[in-house]
């Protein structure tokens, strides 16, 4: 039985994320659990002149590839992605998967040295994505075993999904995200006004400095379902401490309880109640994993709840997130490294925000709607 | 299919059809989603034989959707990943494993033939890599529920067809094609001392030059199960009629009880019982697919009976069979078409092949004096 909601989504993500033209050619990945909603992009991308072609993967070749590649075969970049790096006009990243800690008990090395892999591999398609040369937008398709991370069930999941990402039966998506697209640019506008944000709640005061970064708005484009406004802080002016209440994920791995304490934009001191290991570890992957590559607001309201899945977590309305290592380019950062790791802080009950000392953000709310510009 | 199945049939895949080596880029395709541990099983043993696999799930459902929706440009377009492969890659293995064989039987045929003969030229530049020995590919039997049903049995028992075509049941499978391999290459050059083959059996009397073509013999490596020596007739040399025992198949699509009478090499006159639409538009679809691209004999006594299932069938020991449209590389047919439609015709009962006046070939076998056993 087709679900109408995925079809809901395939017409947001080709007409609106993508803007999907005739004679784009358009590759959609996703691992076999996701066939329902790759369908159904390939039937939207039809119907809209495009080229669309799939790679649907059968689930578990990532681990079969670590427990029988050489380091060599790891390392190995095939020249058919680097064709589709340059060539696409649209891509689209489906990331269900039947079992989200697949590779949690992996070869950290080994690991570590397929992901570098898959980075090199599509290093240039973020730069082309980033040039405005490539539409890339990722989405999750709901899975049990997704459903089962944000303790729910998979109807449950299916409904927060499509709540999320406003493709319910009888919602206008695309009117929804034009609006929300407006409003988060105006927020951004507003504050790339600010020099300095000071962030308050629970065991956090942490002081970070974006003056000169560029607030970029999260307007699905390039998630969905998304929501959030972010920018890169500059890369020494961060201190103070934070403290995370909601479980920190990488690569299927929690670190539970958080805190990090800044001096000069690195992090000082790193506890966590458990996965303390995993967290020394992932601060040592190079010189650029202690400082924050991200900061942002959390704006989808939508999503009232954690999942457990960084795609939803990071734009909980109500939420702050940063993030260890890389920054953005087009925010304006500096900050080199191959860890990208977000990490929440939940500001609903009594997180406050100072914008050069004027408190701006009280609760989980910006205590002012933005200025909207309609054209 | 157990685990056990898989793993063996990987290691044959892999090992002796494919052989793939070190630093081989392994394209491993798919359909149905019961098959995918097949899939899993396949990029483990092209990984331990150090190539590097890549694996990709085909839709049919997105084949519907560009067929019936997709405008002429749509429907001509290849992906570059199919180009690249067929371009530049060293081994394609594909799972012929089918979740409904009919899922395109609602589809304008004109549709199909314009997507074959766009990618016409890439096939024909696929087959010439593989004549030169540039590249392996491979059609490879998989079981199915779709499949089992075309075949009008159970998925076990449909297993069991199989793994006894395969001679997965054997003690030491390659060893045994390999065995086969001989069997074949006897057939093979009893057949390239020959001019001409006349095919004589129930309202069939064909004849066909054969002189200074090559004969293949198909033991394992593109085609899997496998089992037939064949090679691409001389073009114009086709003459007489043939009625084929078994439907013809092609994409889902069907047409029963086929008759054709060729003359100077093309088709003159072509129906069915059922589907001759299809049948008429599949031979109207380009030069080339009146003419007879391939001629076969079907050479697996481990497939005994009528499956639905055109990788096996036309490999049934006792039959012969004919493909209309794009000859293959290597055997020195010229035939260039976006169609190749094997067509299979039942000799074991009372069916008689002549070559140069002589008979050498009655009820599904070769007399012993031509390599037969």
């Amino acid at each position: 039985m087709r679900d109408p909601r995925l079809d809901n989504l395939a017409e947001l993500i080709a007409g609106y994320s993508l803007d999907l033209q005739e004679g784009h050619v358009y590759r959609i990945d996703g691992e076999q659990v996701t066939i329902p909603l790759a369908v159904a992009l390939y039937a939207a991308a039809i119907r809209r002149g495009a080229h669309p072609y799939t790679k649907i993967f059968p689930s578990g070749l990532e681990e079969l590839e670590l427990e029988f590649a050489s380091d060599e075969q790891l390392s190995y970049i095939p020249e058919v992605e680097q064709l589709a790096s340059e060539s696409l006009d649209a891509w689209t990243s489906l990331w269900g998967t039947t079992n989200t800690r697949t590779l949690t008990r992996a070869d950290p090395d080994r690991r570590r040295l397929q992901l570098s892999t898959h980075y090199r591999m599509v290093n240039r398609r973020w730069d082309r994505i980033s040039a405005g040369d490539l539409a890339w937008c990722g989405t999750l398709y709901p899975t049990q075993a997704h459903a089962q991370d944000a303790e729910m069930s998979l109807a449950e999941f299916e409904d927060f999904v499509h709540g999320a990402c406003h493709t319910r039966e009888g919602d206008d998506p695309i009117a929804h995200w034009q609006a929300m697209s407006e409003t988060l640019t105006a927020r951004a506008r507003e504050l790339e006004g600010a020099r300095e944000l000071r962030i308050t709640g629970p065991d956090t005061d942490l002081t970070l400095v974006v003056e000169g970064r560029r607030w970029l708005p999260s307007d699905g484009r390039h998630n969905m379902p998304d929501g959030e406004v972010f920018t890169s802080p500059v890369e020494t002016g961060t201190s103070g401490e934070i403290f995370f209440a909601f479980p920190s994920i990488f690569q299927g791995q929690e670190v539970e309880n958080v805190r990090l304490g800044f001096r000069d934009g690195a992090v000082v001191d790193a506890e966590a109640t458990s996965g303390q290991t995993y967290l020394r570890s992932l601060l040592d992957t190079d010189s650029g994993a202690r400082v924050l590559g991200e900061v942002a607001f959390g704006l989808n309201y939508e999503i009232d709840r954690f999942t457990r899945n960084i795609l939803f977590d990071e734009k909980i309305g109500g939420t702050m997130h940063v993030a260890l290592g890389g920054g953005f380019d087009e925010a304006g950062a500096e900050n080199k490294s191959d860890l990208h790791w977000d990490l929440i802080c939940d500001l609903r009950q009594e997180g406050e925000v100072y914008a050069d000392g004027e408190l701006v953000w009280k609760a989980g709310s910006f205590l002012s709607e933005p200025a909207v510009e309609r054209v | 299919m157990s685990d056990a199945f898989h793993a063996l049939l990987a290691d044959v895949v892999v090992g002796y059809s494919t052989e793939v080596k070190p630093g081989d880029v392994v394209r491993i395709e798919t359909y149905d989603l019961a098959t995918t541990a097949m899939v899993r099983e396949t990029y483990a043993a092209a990984l331990r034989a150090g190539g590097h696999p890549t694996a990709n799930v085909v839709l049919d459902a997105n084949d519907e959707t560009l067929l019936k929706e997709g405008n002429d440009r749509q429907v001509e377009w290849v992906p570059p990943d199919q180009r690249w492969n067929l371009e530049h890659g060293d081994v394609w293995i594909v799972f012929d494993a089918p979740t409904n064989t009919k899922s395109l039987s609602n589809v304008d045929p004109e549709r199909i033939s314009r997507r074959m003969k766009a990618r016409q030229p890439l096939q024909s530049l696929y087959l010439e890599r593989s004549a030169r020995g540039e590249f392996r590919w491979l059609i490879c039997g998989l079981p199915t529920e779709a499949s089992a049903q075309d075949a009008g049995m159970s998925l076990r028992q449909f297993e069991q067809v199989l793994h006894r075509a395969a001679f997965l049941d054997q003690d030491d499978p390659v060893e045994a094609w390999k065995r086969f391999g001989d069997r074949l290459e006897k057939v093979g050059s009893l057949l390239e001392t020959k001019r001409e083959l006349r095919i004589v059996g129930e309202d069939t009397d064909l004849t066909l030059r054969v002189d200074g073509r090559t004969w293949i013999r198909s033991k394992g490596l593109r085609n899997f199960p496998d089992g037939e020596v064949f090679t691409g007739p001389v073009e114009t040399s086709v003459e007489g009629t043939i009625r084929f025992s078994f439907p013809a198949i092609l994409r889902g699509r069907q047409a029963e009880d086929v008759r054709l009478r060729f003359e100077g090499g093309e088709v003159v006159e072509a129906t069915a019982r059922r589907g001759e639409d299809f049948l008429r538009e599949m031979v109207a679809m380009d030069h080339g697919s009146r003419r007879v691209g391939e001629v076969a004999f079907g050479m697996n006594d481990a497939i005994g009976e009528f499956t639905g299932n055109v990788l096996l069938d036309e490999k049934i020991g006792g039959t012969v069979h004919l493909a209309l449209g794009r000859s293959v590389p290597g055997t020195g047919g010229e035939n260039e078409s976006g169609l190749h439609w094997d067509i299979v015709c039942d000799l074991r009962d009372g069916g008689e092949v002549y070559a140069d006046g002589e008979l050498v070939y009655r009820d599904g076998a070769f007399l012993a004096a031509n390599g037969g056993s």
